[in-house]
């Protein structure tokens, strides 16, 4: 039976070339963009190169001060002090990574200027996150704690600065007018990596600003690792338990807030005009929204060409119909081409979008961004391309099963 | 002749109406384009206002160390006489974070009569931020060194469009102006208006200009300040920034960034063209869809009413007359479209939706319209000279 439809539908696109092009390039071009959307999206919030752990891991990115009669706020990284004192207490967490939001500073090389950005992290950090390390090693405690001035270099910044030179561990380099002796090399990290993006990473007791300052508001951010993805709402509740007891330290302020959020949420939050929820459903409504409206276009089109193609075969219809098949056999017959149809347009639309992901890695439009059809992302362009194809067939078909055998037969 | 195609139009509106949707979505995402590129493009044409070639500007963290408003005074007043006395520098000027083509803005909101919040921008200059940025006065004048004696109001510039949201065409010189506080509480009399300085385009090329207010920094807020915008001699290279940046990090201690204006411009447009050139390709794609699909689609219309068209030439219609026709029918599918598209369309200058003018909503409106149009019109030409060239004996044999 399917084979037969198989068929049928081969024999219906070799017909019409002019209407198999039509059909084909919506559906391909409107799944291209779908999987070169969803594999951005998918790169840049799932698991990846340096935040491998990041489905067992909390972000806790900013502090929320609030003024409850004045409605006055003040939102913020925390300090040093804050995070050492209150998050590196925390008993649940296997480890906890707290690091500096990346700072741009300048370096100067043979009267050539370079943006360097810079980050000063504790020595949790490397554990939690996974850098690869091309040479050398991470700064150690001991080296924090005497206040050494060392660094680790990612390999664009060892490029820019250095030129083509084999190994740099040991050699110095002055940025932001300091001279740091490099203790290891990374593979460098795409900026969409709001975290753990930087081009130097430095010891937070080096860091120019005071990081013994017992304000709350500061630089810093933490990453909270868990032992395993079923601790998570474990560390939540702890880390809200804590925050529960802390007040402001500013007096114009009564309110505190802070939570330690999954990734993606932890920069919702700060979006949400709300102050409870994390904002992540509105997110998804949204785009869900958008995703629908977007393919709303091509599914018009498909729809009205499937019609015209549907009713040119009228008089195949008539016959069937008058040798007793049942509409519904003729309506799964048509939704199944159309699935085929559509089937044909993602294998093309697969390959497209391969194409142009490997033009957006090859081109320089995102340092060091690696974007790849994931199993992911295949599995949800499979989906896109089965509603799709339902959409775009249901209503032909459903036409089509009512024609009434005399008209069908006649129009002939 | 229209009211008879109008009529054929509603006999088969079962089978038009898919084609009517396609085109009022089309439209939509057409006016929301044009509506993108028209702003852009006003926005564009605007002059800048001021200049930003060879002006830098150093970021640093203030120090901590200093305590007192007097020594912050002291410490600021040395660190402006070495930076001013460096060959390659013209002018400098301390200033709040929100420079031109910053990220970070500052803002608060005013009063004057019965123009109330006001929000506007609020920029932190010194006597010299005019002749850094080459700003243009309106009228009146910028702060001299006597502003710093505090009297009871604040002395402000406010720029032209500030100046027209608060005084519409009345004169603004002298005038107070109030600030709007939390809590209900009556707006205060705070600052008096001593000029009117051009509009400054500061958010970068395709930005809109919006309300600005200089205050003078007073000593208080000096130790805020972390940035100094820097006017440059065109010979100063990377190993003048060097030196720069190498005297600075003695004299503040804190980390140092310095940018160029000019750079910064450069990635505030591309922040702001990247959605244009995304919606632009993503709209192309989709209007390429429509036109192959209507074309598909009117084509095959056409042929069917093969018997119907070798009729009316047989009765003595030319080709011309039934090529007319059949592109005037796709014309009235796309005027009814585009009636129910306008109507959805006039919503948002009516509601003030987005906050844009309504001359930018009308224009695109204007815009989406004749694109649909032609549109249509390029997708219907072909199948209806292709009608027209149906033999009347063929067509009629045929059935």
């Amino acid at each position: 039976m399917l084979t037969n439809y198989f068929k049928i539908a081969i024999a219906v696109l070799k017909r019409r070339k002019f209407f198999t092009f039509i059909s084909l390039f919506g559906i391909s071009f409107t799944l291209t963009i779908i999987i070169v959307t969803t594999a951005f999206v998918d790169n840049v919030i799932s698991n990846n190169y340096p935040e491998v752990n990041r489905d067992r891991s909390l972000y806790i990115n900013f502090l929320q001060q609030r003024n409850s009669k004045f409605g006055s706020e003040m939102n913020g990284p925390a300090s040093y002090y804050y995070m050492d004192k209150y998050v590196n207490s925390l008993k649940t967490p296997e480890k906890v990574a707290i690091a500096s939001l990346f700072m741009p500073v300048n370096a100067y090389v043979n009267n050539k200027k370079l943006v360097v950005n810079n980050k000063f992290t504790n020595e949790g950090w490397w554990d939690v996150m996974q850098y690869e390390f091309l040479e050398g090693k991470p700064y150690t405690q001991q080296q924090i704690d005497n206040g050494d001035r060392v660094a680790v270099i990612t390999d664009d910044l060892k490029k820019n600065y250095f030129g083509d030179v084999p190994a740099v561990v040991g050699k110095f380099i002055e940025v932001d007018n300091v001279q740091y002796r490099i203790t290891g090399v990374v593979k460098s990290v795409p900026v969409t990596m709001l975290i753990s993006y930087a081009d130097l990473f430095a010891p937070y007791t080096v860091s120019k600003s005071d990081y013994k300052s017992k304000e709350f508001a500061g630089i810093y951010s933490a990453v909270l690792l868990a032992h395993s993805k079923a601790d998570i709402p474990k560390m939540q509740q702890e880390y809200a338990d804590v925050v529960a007891k802390i007040r402001p330290d500013r007096k114009d302020f009564d309110q505190f807030k802070s939570n330690a959020d999954t990734y993606v949420a932890s920069f919702t939050r700060q979006m949400s005009n709300e102050n409870d929820g994390t904002g992540l459903s509105f997110l998804i409504t949204v785009a869900v929204i958008f995703i629908l409206f977007f393919m709303l276009l091509p599914t018009l089109n498909l729809v009205n060409i499937n019609i015209s193609r549907i009713m040119e075969r009228s008089s195949e219809i008539g016959v069937r119909k008058a040798f007793g098949a049942s509409s519904k056999t003729l309506v799964w017959q048509f939704i199944t081409e159309n699935i085929i149809l559509t089937f044909f347009g993602a294998v093309i639309g697969i390959l497209l979008s391969f194409v142009i992901l490997q033009a957006i890695n090859n081109s320089n439009l995102i340092n060091n961004i690696h974007l790849s059809i994931n199993f992911t992302v295949l599995m949800f362009s499979l989906l896109a391309t089965l509603v799709f194809g339902l959409l775009s067939g249901v209503y032909p078909a459903w036409r089509m099963s009512r024609l009434q055998v005399v008209t069908a037969l006649k129009a002939q | 002749m229209i009211r008879h195609l109008f009529k054929l139009a509603w006999n088969k509106k079962k089978q038009n109406f898919l084609l009517i949707t396609e085109m009022f979505v089309s439209f939509i995402v057409m006016f929301a384009v044009f509506t993108l590129m028209v702003f852009y493009y006003n926005n564009y044409k605007t002059s800048m206002g001021f200049d930003y070639d060879n002006v830098w500007v150093a970021n640093y963290t203030p120090p901590q160390n200093i305590t007192t408003t007097d020594s912050f005074q002291i410490f600021h007043q040395s660190l402006g006489n070495m930076v001013r006395s460096m060959p390659q520098v013209n002018d400098i000027s301390f200033t709040s974070a929100n420079v031109p083509f910053a990220m970070s803005t500052n803002s608060t909101e005013v009063s004057f009569g019965n123009n109330r919040h006001i929000r506007t921008n609020v920029y932190q200059t010194e006597n010299d931020y005019k002749k850094v940025l080459n700003l243009k006065m309106a009228e009146g004048r910028w702060f001299t060194d006597a502003d710093k004696i505090t009297g009871k109001y604040t002395p402000v510039v406010i720029n032209s469009k500030l100046k027209e949201s608060l005084f519409g065409n009345t004169a603004a010189i002298g005038k107070i102006i109030r600030e709007e506080q939390f809590d209900e509480v009556p707006p205060a009399d705070k600052y008096r208006v001593i000029g009117v300085a051009e509009n400054m385009k500061d958010k970068g090329d395709y930005q809109e200009v919006e309300n600005g207010m200089f205050v003078a920094i007073d000593t208080g807020w000096m130790r805020n300040a972390g940035n100094i915008l820097i006017h440059v001699k065109p010979n100063a290279d990377a190993a003048f920034e060097g030196r720069l940046s190498k005297a600075l990090s003695n004299a503040i201690g804190t980390s140092i960034e310095i940018e160029h204006l000019d750079k910064k411009l450069q990635s505030k447009n591309l922040l702001m063209l990247v959605p244009l050139i995304i919606a632009l390709i993503v709209a192309g794609f989709l209007i390429i869809n429509v036109a192959l699909g209507l074309y598909g689609v009117l084509w095959y219309n056409i042929n069917k009413r093969k018997a119907e068209i070798g009729l009316r030439r047989a009765v003595g219609a030319s080709g011309a007359d039934v090529s007319k026709q059949l592109v005037g029918e796709a014309l009235v599918l796309a005027t009814i479209a585009l009636i129910i598209g306008t109507f959805f369309a006039v919503q948002f200058p009516l509601l003030n939706v987005f906050d844009l003018p309504a001359g930018v909503y009308i224009t695109a409106l204007l815009l989406a319209v004749l694109f649909i149009y032609l549109l249509v019109l390029f997708c219907a030409l072909y199948p209806g000279r292709q009608a027209a060239a149906i033999y009347p004996a063929v067509a009629l044999h045929e059935e």
